[in-house]
């Protein structure tokens, strides 16, 4: 996949990648109509989409209760809800349904299998904790942070901030990528030699499809785990 | 894809910038459509049903307080049916002596009054008694006068008769 041609076009003087816009707004769709069709009818005694919408903001309220102090959860809930679930979706989206047109180039994967897409939201996450920072603290407060527990500890606190940006992109984009070229080496593979490799592959491709979703689920958790983490992190001062 | 990122040579940031805005465009969406109504709903829910734990509550301690009135009017009525059966006892008791004393009286009353009729009775019979006899003694005497006055022999015992009656009449 590293050596297919990549489907580009113009936009406003930016360069646009089909494949990324495509999948990032099939995703979109399938968001809005879960949460749309889930949240009708609502109830004081909730329904079938009503408690599994529930039970999705309590899952992630929950991961932001595990490292947000309390009071400022309910600042976070409707974010880590959107991220988790757009994630969630992104990641299982190429695991189902991969088009590519007729040059070899692909319109519809994971759009988290794109770097770029990962660290784009991975550099949102370091900006809302900056900004929270900022918000919570106030601006010294949250800058003499990088000053502690001593003045030479800054070139650290800075890098740190620089590597904790990529490798919150890098990890799900290499999980979800390395899932997608595997399930595309498994299908050459099935191809290769007739009907007797497809025989052979076919319960290879199934269990990997199997773990690549459970990977994808593990992913976008352990994402919005460590974004709350790195949240948390500026919301409080350093001892 | 990492090379396009690492030789920049057909770098597509459009994408950065189509994500950012996508992902903003889904937080309102899900804002406005499930995560207001839906956060509600449950505040909602988290709300009525700490109310209702405490209506709940406070109907218990109502339940209880009433149960204690109601022992303490049930022992309060009881009492006082004590109280009034006592009464009526004690009244009855005082009645029945004032009628049986009353009635003792009556009969004493009745007893005095009948023997002084008696004595009136016996005095008057007796008086009357005397006056017939004296009437009776005179008519004989006459008759016997008129018949046999003439006899002298039978003066005697005439006179014998009435000392005889006088006496008798004393006594």
């Amino acid at each position: 996949m590293n050596g297919d041609p990549v489907s580009t076009f113009q936009f406003l003087g930016l360069t646009f990648s089909t494949a990324n816009v495509v999948s990032g707004l099939v995703v979109f769709v399938l968001m809005v109509a879960v949460i749309f069709f889930t949240s009708r009818k609502l109830a004081m005694k909730p329904t079938k989409g009503q408690n599994f919408l529930e039970w999705l903001i309590d899952f992630t309220n929950g991961i932001l209760k595990g490292s947000i102090p309390a009071g400022d959860v309910g600042k976070f809930g409707l974010w880590g809800f959107t991220l988790f679930l757009f994630l969630f979706l992104s990641n299982e989206l190429g695991l189902f349904i991969q088009v590519a047109t007729r040059g070899g180039a692909t319109i519809v994967r994971s759009p988290t299998s794109d770097p770029l897409t990962t660290l784009t939201f991975s550099l949102m996450t370091m900006m809302i904790a900056q900004f929270a920072g900022v918000w919570k603290l106030g601006y010294k407060r949250h800058f003499t942070n990088y000053l502690k527990p001593f003045v030479f500890w800054l070139p650290i606190s800075i890098f740190e901030e620089f590597t904790n940006f990529l490798t919150l992109g890098l990890r799900i984009f290499g999980v979800i990528f390395s899932g997608e070229m595997l399930l595309g080496v498994i299908w050459d593979l099935a191809a290769s030699h007739g009907i007797a490799t497809m025989i052979v592959a076919v319960p290879i491709e199934m269990a990997w499809q199997g773990f690549s979703a459970f990977l994808g689920a593990i992913q976008a958790f352990v994402f919005v785990t460590l974004s709350s983490v790195y949240i948390s992190q500026k919301l409080e001062v350093e001892e | 894809m990492l090379s396009h990122l690492v030789i920049g040579q057909s770098l597509y940031f459009g994408d950065s910038l189509f994500y950012i805005v996508t992902f903003l465009l889904l937080m309102w969406i899900i804002k406005v459509v499930a995560w207001g109504p839906v956060t509600k709903m449950m505040q909602d829910r988290a709300d009525k049903i700490s109310n209702d734990i405490d209506s709940a509550e406070k109907s218990r301690n109502d339940a209880a307080d009433l149960v204690q009135k109601r022992q303490a009017a049930l022992a309060n009525s009881r009492s006082e049916a004590q109280t009034i059966v006592s009464d009526a006892k004690t009244n009855g008791q005082q009645q029945r002596e004032q009628i049986v004393n009353q009635a003792q009286a009556d009969v004493q009353t009745m007893k005095q009054n009948a023997q002084k009729d008696i004595e009136q009775e016996r005095q008057d019979a007796l008086s009357n008694a005397r006056n017939d006899v004296a009437d009776l003694s005179i008519e004989i005497a006459s008759k016997i006068i008129q018949r046999e006055l003439k006899g002298d022999d039978q003066k005697a015992l005439i006179d014998s008769y009435i000392e005889g009656l006088g006496k008798q009449h004393e006594s």
